[in-house]
């Protein structure tokens, strides 16, 4: 049982930044091509009709990594075939997972700048643990620099998305990173790293700005609501982003009214609010970091789930609170 | 019309300008002639006329967040109309109006983050504004403005106070200007006594206000009616007579009023709040005096997806047999997929330093917000260097010529709009009643859209609609 334990205890990984520095790109990826609407996945690869003029295109495991080798980007991502977790079809899932394997194969092969571009995989099987492992193993002896862990679309419970990331973590290798596809809530994603994720993007801060969404620590409010037209605080107080900062220090003191204001009426409401949820998201990644450098994590995720639920532990998620369980953080604990 | 090239006691009178809010460089003295001058405002960037300040909506330039508009634009002025803040008047006092400024300056320009160096200029209406329907014309006391939940009248002593307290730079008085509509006599007649009434009451309230202090902070523009000076004379006589002292300027709402304006105005800034649809009519109202104008089809053209592609003087030579140079090159068409080419050659904006035409004609067509920054930081850019290019024509004298050249080199309007624009926002939605078409469908359908947008949506606010709840994917709107 000791040996048992001890395999389950797992070192809570450094993650990288999530910001990339002006000089490197960010990854590229195909993978909404196979969620389009009348897409048709074969094993040659996805057949689509161009969203431009509904002409039929063909992408190709080839095709897609020539594209990314003429692009650049630094991180570039297999063409894998996708299928929502929550679908049903259990043998399609698996032919999904048996496929990606394979063009994993081709896309290796295709790769022309493997010195310079670092190819990730992307672990599929939906949210069949079995196949996650059976993928991992998979994908893990194809040795590419780094492994992305996908299919995860935010439609499952999150107690099966916290199971898929824990399993897949547990059978990578130490020294790769860990991304975590289209992960984009805090909570979500200080426990994937709990798990030991490393990586992650998702449009939600930005996307959420533009319903008008303010993201701070204590949860996430919208802006457009009526109890916000006179209140003439920052988005979030003490937050240092270019919109909250006073403007005696720098920053543009735009209130809270004022995104009110104008949110859903004018663009520049959204653009104010992406820079604020932005920046939140970045300062919480790197208060992550700085908590696991300084062994405190766990600490760490007390305060943060202390804070978003002004200290109602009632209120904690239940898969939270399982999902850390399993690596040892007693959220509940005090 | 000649105007002499300056020569060196033009250059000795900049040099030794006094602090004056406005000053004339150069002018041929009579009143409808172009001139140079320079508005000064302290602790504002002084503004060379003829100028342009830029159109806001809701206290923005559209597109342009706050941060951008310091660091990527040479913007120096903007025009805001309080009709964007105060759709919950009178029922309950405006969030502007409650709102403190932190360190005690202009409330507006808190608010809406306006950088501190450029100027603030206050009107009641939009510029072009949404003409009232019939049903609520301006009364003896209040004019009809149109905010976000229908039309309402504003009257004249609140806008006087309203306008003081919230501290901008120019503050243009209230006028019962019959936007879009011709005026008979009896109206002509109403519509004069209005102003006179409306402009005391004004001056009343600045008295009041600063009876205590060295007096108004903000400089008082008069708004002249749409109508000849002859036509409006007894409140032209009152601007020269009694308000002589208390107007620092004259607002326009078009042309007639430069006609006959008499000498004894002439040293006053004018502030063109007219709706010139293309650079050859901005060019005919610098012609006939106007100093500080608002341009807004800079925004209509960067909403068509249009990048402003004129030059003054015209960088071509006009051809007899050429064929005219557009004004404008529509970004949606296909043609720029592949062109590595700034939107202008050889423009030093940051659009044009930074991007490519293939890159703005992707964002237009996957409908990224990016597209509409671009092209608005681009074609401002092309206003600025517009402007300059018509003072430093002035300056050498060159003006009329390059006038002249500029029309034949140049079509005569601006391209058609061909794509989509923006989405359409706040005030540009007119719903034209239940079961309409979406306005922009969305280029791209993914599977689970609905679900996804629900999935990261709070519950809607209160006050949403029915568009907005349809957006938000919480239920389809039944037609
Ligand atoms: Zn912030
Ligand atoms: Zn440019």
């Amino acid at each position: 049982m000791a040996a048992q334990h001890s395999h389950r205890q797992r070192r809570v990984r450094y993650p990288l930044d999530p910001h990339p520095p002006a000089s490197t790109n960010l990854p590229t990826s195909f993978q909404m091509v196979s969620l389009l609407k009348l897409s048709q996945v074969t094993e040659e690869g996805v057949r689509f009709l161009s969203p431009h003029d509904g002409s039929p295109m063909l992408l190709t495991p080839e095709h897609s990594i020539s594209l990314q080798n003429s692009i650049g980007s630094d991180i570039m991502m297999q063409l894998d075939d996708v299928i929502a977790t929550t679908s049903p079809d259990h043998a399609r899932i698996k032919e999904a997972m048996h496929r990606s394997v394979r063009w994993l194969d081709r896309c290796i092969a295709a790769h022309e700048k493997p010195e310079s571009q670092n190819l990730f995989c992307i672990i599929q099987g939906g949210l069949d643990l079995e196949l996650r492992r059976e993928c991992c193993r998979e994908m893990v002896a194809r040795d590419t620099p780094g492994i992305a862990i996908g299919g995860l679309s935010g439609g499952e419970a999150k107690d099966a998305f916290c199971k898929v990331v824990g399993t897949c973590t547990q059978l990578l290798p130490e020294r790769k990173p860990r991304y975590v596809m289209g992960v984009g809530y805090p909570e979500d994603i200080l426990v994937s790293v709990a798990l030991g994720a490393d990586m992650f993007d998702c449009v939600w801060p930005t996307r959420t700005a533009r319903f008008g969404n303010g993201i701070t620590a204590e949860g996430t409010f919208n802006l457009r609501h009526a109890a916000y037209a006179y209140d003439f605080r920052p988005v979030e107080e003490g937050c240092q982003c270019t919109c909250c900062r006073p403007q005696s220090e720098g920053g543009l003191g735009i209130t809270r009214a004022y995104i009110h204001h104008v949110a859903a009426k004018e663009t520049a409401g959204a653009h104010l609010l992406s820079m604020h949820n932005v920046h939140h998201l970045l300062e919480l990644m790197r208060r992550a970091r700085e908590a696991i450098v300084e062994q405190r994590y766990p600490e760490f995720l007390k305060e943060y789930f202390g804070r978003l639920y002004a200290g109602d532990k009632d209120k904690y998620p239940q898969w939270a609170v399982d999902a850390l369980q399993g690596v040892e953080v007693d959220l509940l604990s005090d | 019309m000649t105007v002499q090239p300056l020569d060196a006691v033009h250059r000795d009178k900049i040099a030794q300008l006094p602090e004056e809010m406005f000053t004339i460089i150069k002018s041929v003295g009579r009143a409808t002639e172009p001139r140079l001058g320079r508005l000064h405002i302290l602790g504002r960037d002084t503004l060379e006329t003829p100028h342009y300040v830029a159109t806001t909506s809701r206290g923005v330039v559209p597109h342009i967040t706050q941060d951008l508009f310091a660091r990527a634009t040479g913007i120096n002025g903007v025009y805001v109309p309080l009709e964007d803040f105060i759709e919950k008047a009178p029922d309950k006092i405006p969030p502007l109006y409650q709102f403190k400024s932190p360190d005690g300056s202009s409330p507006l320009r808190r608010f809406i983050a306006l950088r501190e160096r450029a100027l603030l200029v206050l009107g009641a209406r939009r510029t072009p504004p949404i003409i009232a329907p019939a049903a609520n014309p301006n009364t003896n006391t209040s004019v009809s403005i149109s905010t976000s939940v229908g039309f309402r009248p504003l009257t004249a002593e609140d806008y006087a106070e309203a306008a003081e307290k919230l501290q901008p730079d120019i503050v243009v008085g209230l006028g019962d200007i019959p936007y879009g509509r011709a005026l008979g006599s009896k109206r002509i007649e109403k519509a004069t006594d209005r102003n006179i009434e409306w402009l005391q009451a004004h001056v009343d309230v600045r008295n009041d206000w600063y009876e205590d202090t060295t007096g108004p902070s903000t400089e008082l523009f008069a708004p002249l009616l749409p109508v000849s000076c002859a036509n409006q004379h007894y409140y032209i006589e009152s601007l020269l007579q009694d308000r002589s002292k208390d107007v620092d300027g004259l607002a326009f709402y078009n042309l007639a009023a430069l006609e006959d304006l008499p000498d004894g105005l002439s040293h006053l800034p004018r502030l063109a709040l007219t709706e010139p649809t293309t650079p050859h009519e901005v060019l005919q109202h610098v012609s006939l005096g106007l100093d500080v104008l608002t341009v807004p089809f800079i925004t209509a053209a960067t909403d068509a997806g249009i990048a402003l592609s004129f030059a003054f003087p015209a960088t071509a030579a006009p051809k007899a047999e050429a064929p005219p140079v557009s004004l404008g090159i529509d970004m949606w068409t296909t043609d720029h997929a592949t062109s590595l080419a700034p939107l202008v050659e050889g423009c030093e904006c940051y659009a044009c330093t930074n991007h490519h035409r293939a890159y703005l004609q992707h964002l237009l067509s996957a409908k990224e917000m990016l597209a509409w920054v671009l092209l608005q930081i681009h074609n401002h850019h092309t206003l600025d260097l517009f402007f300059a290019g018509i003072r430093k024509s002035l300056e050498d004298g060159s003006f009329q010529q390059n006038v002249e050249g500029f029309a034949k080199v140049y079509e005569s309007r601006l391209p058609e709009k061909t794509g989509q624009g923006p989405r359409i926002r706040g005030y540009q939605f007119k719903s034209e009643g239940p079961g309409e078409p979406k306005k922009n469908p969305a280029p791209f359908q993914m599977l689970d859209d609905r679900s996804e947008k629900l999935a990261e949506s709070t519950p809607p606010a209160a006050d949403a609609d029915a568009a907005e709840l349809e957006e938000q994917g919480f239920a389809e709107k039944q037609s």
